[in-house]
């Protein structure tokens, strides 16, 4: 983690949300500094309420805040496409759109107009999530693995600096989920793309993660540390049982 | 298979019902119950029929009812169009200001209460006695209850949709056009399915109290045949009415229907 390489710098961010029934409005993040490497995988860990989505909130500039947010060097207080969120709500994807216009919509807005290049597009990125002939489907029509997948395309097609996933996989059922992590896994290492992906699952945080670290209350972070196990990784890797134990006891506390 | 079968027995039962319906008016026409008035009352099927086509070929002054219809569906359109357009104008408007919002609340609230037919009098007076009155009575009737419909299907557009939109670039104008319409699709429609019933009613109920001579509708049509005691004429009139509305709701609401929202999943 050199400094010289960072693609995201967060510096002294504090997040108060402002509720009109409450007066004495406690931080849910107070004075978080964070640092993500380009190309990086880094997997977040935490109890609810720990602040973890409100970070991933404020990277993409969905919220107001105080301190400072950096991509590249560069102030990103507001939404844009060098950053692109994947949500846990499988109904993010455009239900008016289909599957492909839903993945080539956002390169239209960013000035692509040939069409051809737009199927290519469509289609190259399907095929990275193992999605083939949904092209003209409908979301209604897609289970909630297909619709995170389309997602993921969606995101991926958009060539975005960073990838910022919140638990995607939480409502999935554990045999969807483990294949999607799989398929994640293989994605990452082929793109130029950093990732900050948030989980409640400590298995999917060490499969996943180059880097994990472990939040607790109002953003603090407890645990940072590099993935040092050789991947891929599964529960029979040496050292992952030692691993899962000590974030285990970090999230315990 | 089965589910066929009932929707057979379901359109059987329904040709049996309008049979006896029918049946029962015929007798009761040609029995002759209410003595003088029986034939104004009750014209016979046949009557009515031929008065039908009578609308069609004479008319009445000169002038075949065809181009009464077709005087009442042009100011129907035009007022439909400047209604709809406004009332997307005002809802989009609102999402942007939030003291707009509040002020056009008030607005729609305050006047989706008044009847289209009450402020004929004030109309007519800015107006004078033209066809424009009844395309503003046409405008009211359907600007209203459709920006409410559209104000709440913006209001109720899930925030993830926006977040997402906002995430790949859209504008604030984008926005409306790329995730808000769209999204409120249904609620849009409904809105448009109101605004087209008051609409046509109150399109009906001016051309009747306020008969232009020189404005013909469908309304002052069926007030000519009242007045020159043409009752079965008028008959024939109403079923007319009915059958546009059917046209309009099988012909044009429910394709739209079918290629949207149906097709994205959002209604069954």
């Amino acid at each position: 983690m050199e400094n010289t390489d960072n693609i995201l710098e967060i510096k002294h961010l504090t997040k108060v949300y402002q509720d009109e029934t409450d007066t004495g409005a406690d931080p849910i993040l107070a004075d978080l500094n964070l640092k993500v490497g380009r190309k990086e995988f880094l997997s977040v860990l935490g109890p609810s309420g720990c602040g973890k989505t409100t970070m991933l909130r404020c990277i993409a500039g969905f919220e107001t805040y105080n301190g400072e947010i950096l991509v590249d060097g560069v102030s990103a207080a507001k939404p844009g496409t060098d950053r692109i969120m994947v949500f846990q709500d499988f109904n993010q994807i455009f239900p008016w759109q289909t599957v492909e216009k839903n993945i080539q919509y956002p390169l239209r807005l960013q000035g692509i107009k040939d069409k051809e290049q737009l199927q290519a597009v469509s289609d190259e990125y399907l095929k990275k999530v193992n999605l083939d002939g949904v092209q003209k489907k409908y979301p209604h029509q897609l289970s909630g693995g297909m619709k995170q997948r389309v997602a993921i395309a969606r995101a991926l097609a958009q060539k975005p600096k960073i990838i910022l996933m919140d638990e995607p996989f939480a409502a999935l059922d554990a045999m969807t989920r483990n294949r999607l992590q799989v398929e994640l896994l293989n994605i990452s290492s082929q793109e130029d793309c950093t990732f900050i992906f948030i989980t409640h699952n400590i298995q999917e945080a060490i499969v996943l993660g180059d880097r994990i670290i472990v939040m607790s209350k109002k953003g603090e972070i407890k645990v940072d540390e590099k993935n040092g196990l050789k991947k891929p990784i599964t529960p029979a890797t040496p050292g992952y049982g030692e691993m899962w134990q000590r974030f285990h006891d970090a999230l315990e506390v | 298979m089965n589910k066929r079968r009932e929707e057979f027995s379901d359109l059987i039962v329904k040709i049996v019902f309008v049979a006896v319906v029918l049946l029962i008016w015929e007798s009761v026409a040609r029995a002759n119950l209410f003595g003088s008035r029986s034939r104004l009352i009750f014209p016979t099927i046949g009557e009515i029929g031929r008065a039908f086509v009578t609308n069609l070929t004479i008319g009445y002054a000169g002038s075949s009812f065809l181009i009464y219809i077709a005087n009442s569906l042009k100011l129907l359109i035009i007022g439909l169009l400047i209604g709809v357009v406004l009332a997307f104008v005002f809802s989009g408007l609102s999402m942007v200001s939030r003291y707009f919002y509040s002020i056009y609340n008030l607005v729609v609230s305050v006047f989706d209460l008044l009847p289209g037919v009450a402020l004929l009098p004030v109309v007519i007076i800015i107006f004078g006695v033209t066809p424009g009155v009844i395309v503003f009575l046409v405008v009211h009737a359907v600007i209203w209850p459709m920006s409410r419909s559209v104000l709440d299907g913006f209001m109720a557009v899930p925030r993830i949709y926006v977040e997402a939109g906002l995430n790949m670039g859209l504008s604030r104008g984008r926005l409306l056009f790329g995730v808000y319409i769209p999204a409120a699709m249904s609620y849009i429609l409904s809105g448009l399915k109101v605004g087209w019933a008051r609409a046509w009613r109150g399109l009906l109920s001016a051309e009747m109290i306020f008969g232009l001579a020189n404005s013909l509708g469908i309304g002052l049509y069926i007030n000519q045949m009242r007045t020159n005691l043409k009752n079965a004429e008028m008959y024939a009139t109403l079923i007319v009415i009915v059958l546009i509305g059917v046209v309009v709701q099988y012909g044009i609401f429910a394709p739209i229907e079918k290629c949207t929202v149906k097709k994205w999943g959002m209604s069954k």
